[in-house]
C-alpha cells in the first residue's frame, strides 16, 4: 500500500511544476516564432528594396535581369510576367493560384502568408505599371523546422519533468508509508490488547521522530493507567476481603445461633457478589474492543452446559423449557465470562417467570453472525424501563414490591460481557414476555 | 483418614487468617507450618508437605506467579490458592497457572476443610485407575458410565453420572456446593441461586428410589456421600 495523500501531494506538485515549465516554454516559443518571422519579413523588405532600386533605374529590363541572375536556392520564390501573363523571369512556370497581385509599389507592408507546393511562404504580389505581375516571396520553411524541433524538445522535456515528478512522488510516498506503517503496526498491537508494544530502533531527528516520541509517551501513560486500575481493583479486593475474612472466621466461633450466623454469611456473600459484579463490569468494559485474552470457544457447548445447569431449576418452577442449538458454532471469547453471562440471563428469566411460562434458548447461524436468543413468556420489562434495563442498579419498582431480590447488576454485566466480545445485544419488540437477542461475531477459519 | 504425620505449609501474611487456617489444618489431624513471605515459602516448598496453602498478595510477590518456581524447586505438594483475589477471572487464572484448587477469601471454615480433605485424598488417589467403584450395594462403572444398586440399573443423565463420580471420589467426606460447581460444571463464579441443589436433589431421589441413601445433606456445609455397607 502507498501513502495516498503523499502521492497525491507529490503528483499535484509535479503537475504544477510541469505546467509552469510548459507556460515558460510556450512564451519562449512565441518569442522565437515572432523573431524568426520578423527576420524573414526584414529579408523580404531588403529584397523588395533592392528590386525597387533596380526598377527605378531601368524598369522591367533590369528587374528581369536581376531575377534571372538570382540563383534558385529554394528559399526564394520569384516570378515576373508580362501583361499576357507570360513568364519573363523566375523559376515558376505559372502564377501560383494561392496569391493574387495587389497594388503597384514595392512596399513590404502588406506581405501575405501563403502555401505553395507544400511550403509556407511570406511574400508580396504586385502588378507593376504596364501590367507586369511580380511575385517576390521568402520561404518560411527554415522558421517552421526550427519551431518544429523546438516543439519536439519541449515535449521531451515535459515528459521528463512529469516522469521525474512521478518518481519523486512515489519515493516520497513510500518513505512516508514505511514510517506510518511502523506507527500503525504499534497501534494495531496496542488495540489488540498488548499495551507494552513499542517501536523498535532509534527515533529519527524529524517530525516523524517527534511523533513516535509522542506516541510512546501516550502509550506509557495508558499502560501506567491500566496497570494502576488493575492494581486498584486488586487492592480494593484485598482490603475488603481480608477484614471480611476475619469476620467470617469469628462468625464460626459463635455458637447457639445458627440461623443468625447463616443470615450473616449470606449477607456477606451477597455483598461480595455485588462487589465482584461491579469489578467484573468495569474490567469487561475496560477490555472492550481488545481481542486480548480471548480464545476460540464453542458457543454451542457453553450454551448447552449452562442450560443443562439451569434447566432442572426452571422445570422445578413449572416452566416449559426448550433448547434449540446448532452444534459447533465457534467464537473468540472467554468461556467463563460467557457462562457467567448466560447464567445471569437464564437465572433472571427463571426468577421473573411463573409456572406455565415458556423459556426458550435458541442458538443459530445467520450469514454474518451467530444468533443467540433467550425468550420467555414472563411479565417482560415495564415499558419505561426498556432503555435503562442494561444500566447498573436499574430495578423495576414492581420487583421491590413483589419482593424479588436483586441488585440490578445482572443485566449490566450481561451488556458489559457482550460488548467485551463485540456481540450486539438487543431487546426485540415481542408480544409478551422478554426476548434478549445477541449477535456474536463468527470465528473465521 | 490422613496419617498423623501429614504436614501442610501455609504461606499467608495475615496472622489472623494464618491462625484460622492452621486451626482447620490441625482439626484434620495434620501439622501446620506457617511462613509470612513468599521467598520463605518457596524455600520451604520442596520439603515433604502434602498440601501448600498459598496466598496471592504476599510480601515478595504474587503467590500464583510463584507456583512454577516452587514446582521447579521440587515441590510435589498439592497447591491450594487461598486469596482475596476471588473473582472468577482470578480463579481461572490461578488454576491455569498450576494451582490444584482455588478458594476465595472470605472462606467458611467448612469449605476450607472440605477443600483440604479433597486435596489430601487426591494426593493419595493419584495414579489409581479403577474402572469399577464399589460402595457396598452401589456400583459405578467408569467406562460404561453406568450406576447399579443391588444389580439394578439406575438411569442417570451424563451430568448426574459426573456428579456421582465426583461424590464417589470424595466418599465419606463433605463436599460443598462450590466444589461441585467448580469440579462437575467447571464454572468458577457464584451463581447466587442454589442451582446445584436441584441437580443433587434429582440424583438423590433416583438413588433413593432404587434403595440407596448414599447422598446425605451436611447441614449448612454441603453434601456427604456415605453409602451404607450391604446388609
Amino acid at each position: 500500500m502507498i501513502a495516498r495523500s503523499t502521492l497525491k501531494l507529490a503528483a499535484t506538485m509535479a503537475l504544477a511544476i510541469s505546467l509552469l515549465s510548459l507556460l515558460a516554454m510556450a512564451l519562449q516559443y512565441r518569442l522565437v516564432e515572432s523573431r524568426l518571422t520578423d527576420a524573414t519579413k526584414a529579408a523580404l523588405s531588403a529584397d523588395l528594396a533592392g528590386y525597387s532600386a533596380l526598377y527605378q533605374q531601368r524598369r522591367i529590363i533590369a528587374l528581369r535581369q536581376a531575377i534571372t541572375d538570382r540563383a534558385n536556392t529554394g528559399s526564394e520564390l520569384l516570378l515576373l510576367q508580362d501583361r499576357n501573363h507570360i513568364r519573363l523571369a523566375g523559376a515558376e512556370a505559372d502564377w501560383p493560384a494561392e496569391i493574387q497581385p495587389q497594388g503597384t509599389n514595392f512596399s513590404s507592408t502588406q506581405a501575405q502568408r501563403f502555401t505553395h507546393q507544400g511550403t509556407e511562404w511570406l511574400g508580396v504580389a504586385r502588378t507593376l505599371p504596364g501590367g507586369f505581375p511580380l511575385l517576390v516571396a521568402r520561404s518560411l520553411a527554415p522558421v517552421e523546422s526550427t519551431l518544429a524541433s523546438l516543439r519536439k524538445g519541449m515535449a521531451a522535456l515535459s515528459l521528463v519533468l512529469i516522469a521525474a515528478g512521478a518518481l519523486i512522488g512515489t519515493l516520497a510516498a513510500k518513505s512516508v508509508m514505511t514510517r506510518i506503517t511502523r506507527l500503525n503496526n504499534v497501534a494495531d498491537q496496542v488495540a489488540s490488547g498488548d499495551l507494552t508494544a513499542r517501536l523498535p530502533g532509534p527515533r529519527s531527528l524529524d517530525e516523524f521522530g517527534l511523533l513516535e516520541t509522542h506516541v510512546h509517551a501516550m502509550l506509557d501513560r495508558i499502560e501506567n493507567l491500566n496497570r494502576a486500575t488493575h492494581r486498584l481493583s486488586d487492592t480494593i479486593a484485598h482490603e475488603l476481603r481480608t477484614p471480611l475474612n476475619r469476620m467470617m472466621q469469628k462468625l464460626a466461633l459463635i455458637e447457639g445461633q445458627p440461623t443468625l450466623a447463616a443470615d450473616l454469611k449470606a449477607e456477606m456473600r451477597n455483598a461480595i457478589r455485588v462487589f465482584d459484579s461491579l469489578l467484573d463490569i468495569s474490567r469487561a468494559e475496560a477490555d472492550q474492543g481488545s481481542g486480548g485474552g480471548l480464545l476460540p470457544v464453542d458457543l454451542s457447548a457453553v450454551a448447552a452446559e449452562v442450560w443443562d445447569l439451569y434447566e432442572p431449576l426452571a422445570e422445578d418452577k413449572g416452566l416449559l423449557c426448550t433448547l434449540q442449538t446448532t452444534p459447533d458454532l465457534h467464537i473468540l471469547g472467554d468461556r467463563n465470562l460467557i457462562a457467567q453471562m448466560l447464567a445471569n440471563l437464564i437465572d433472571n428469566a427463571i426468577k421473573y417467570c411463573s409456572a406455565g411460562d415458556t423459556l426458550t434458548l435458541t442458538l443459530c447461524q445467520t450469514p454474518e453472525h451467530h444468533r443467540l436468543t433467550l425468550s420467555d413468556t414472563g411479565p417482560g420489562l415495564p415499558p419505561d424501563l426498556r432503555d435503562a434495563a442494561f444500566e447498573r442498579f436499574t430495578r423495576a419498582p414492581r420487583d421491590q414490591v413483589r419482593g424479588i431480590k436483586g441488585h440490578g447488576l445482572g443485566l449490566a454485566l450481561v451488556r458489559a460481557i457482550a460488548a467485551r466480545h463485540g456481540a450486539k445485544l438487543t431487546l426485540p419488540e415481542v408480544e409478551n414476555g422478554l426476548t434478549v437477542e445477541m449477535l456474536w461475531p463468527k470465528l473465521m477459519g | 483418614m490422613p496419617a498423623q504425620t501429614d504436614s501442610i505449609l501455609i504461606i499467608e501474611d495475615d496472622p489472623e487468617t494464618a491462625a484460622a487456617i492452621a486451626c482447620e489444618v490441625r482439626a484434620l489431624g495434620c501439622t501446620a507450618t506457617i511462613v509470612p513471605t513468599l521467598p520463605e515459602g518457596i524455600a520451604l516448598s520442596a520439603q515433604d508437605f502434602r498440601v501448600i496453602v498459598l496466598d496471592r498478595m504476599l510480601p515478595g510477590g504474587d503467590g500464583v506467579e510463584a507456583i512454577a518456581k516452587m514446582r521447579s524447586h521440587g515441590a510435589r505438594a498439592m497447591i491450594l490458592v487461598l486469596s482475596a483475589l476471588g473473582r472468577a477471572a482470578n480463579r481461572v487464572e490461578g488454576l491455569e497457572k498450576g494451582a490444584d484448587d482455588y478458594l476465595p477469601k472470605p472462606f467458611e471454615p467448612e469449605e476450607l476443610r472440605a477443600r483440604l480433605r479433597a486435596l489430601l485424598r487426591r494426593a493419595t488417589m493419584q495414579g489409581q485407575d479403577n474402572d469399577l467403584l464399589v460402595f457396598g450395594a452401589l456400583e459405578i462403572r467408569m467406562k460404561a458410565r453406568t450406576v447399579h444398586i443391588n444389580r439394578a440399573h439406575v438411569a442417570v443423565s451424563p451430568k448426574e453420572f459426573e456428579l456421582i463420580t465426583y461424590f464417589a471420589q470424595n466418599a465419606g467426606q463433605i463436599v460443598t456446593r462450590m466444589q461441585l460447581l467448580e469440579n462437575v460444571w467447571h464454572l468458577h463464579f457464584d451463581p447466587g441461586t442454589n442451582v446445584v441443589d436441584v441437580h443433587v436433589g434429582r440424583l438423590r431421589r433416583k438413588l433413593e428410589e432404587t434403595g440407596s441413601q448414599a447422598i446425605q445433606t451436611a447441614r449448612g456445609e454441603g453434601y456427604i456421600f456415605a453409602p451404607l455397607p450391604p446388609p
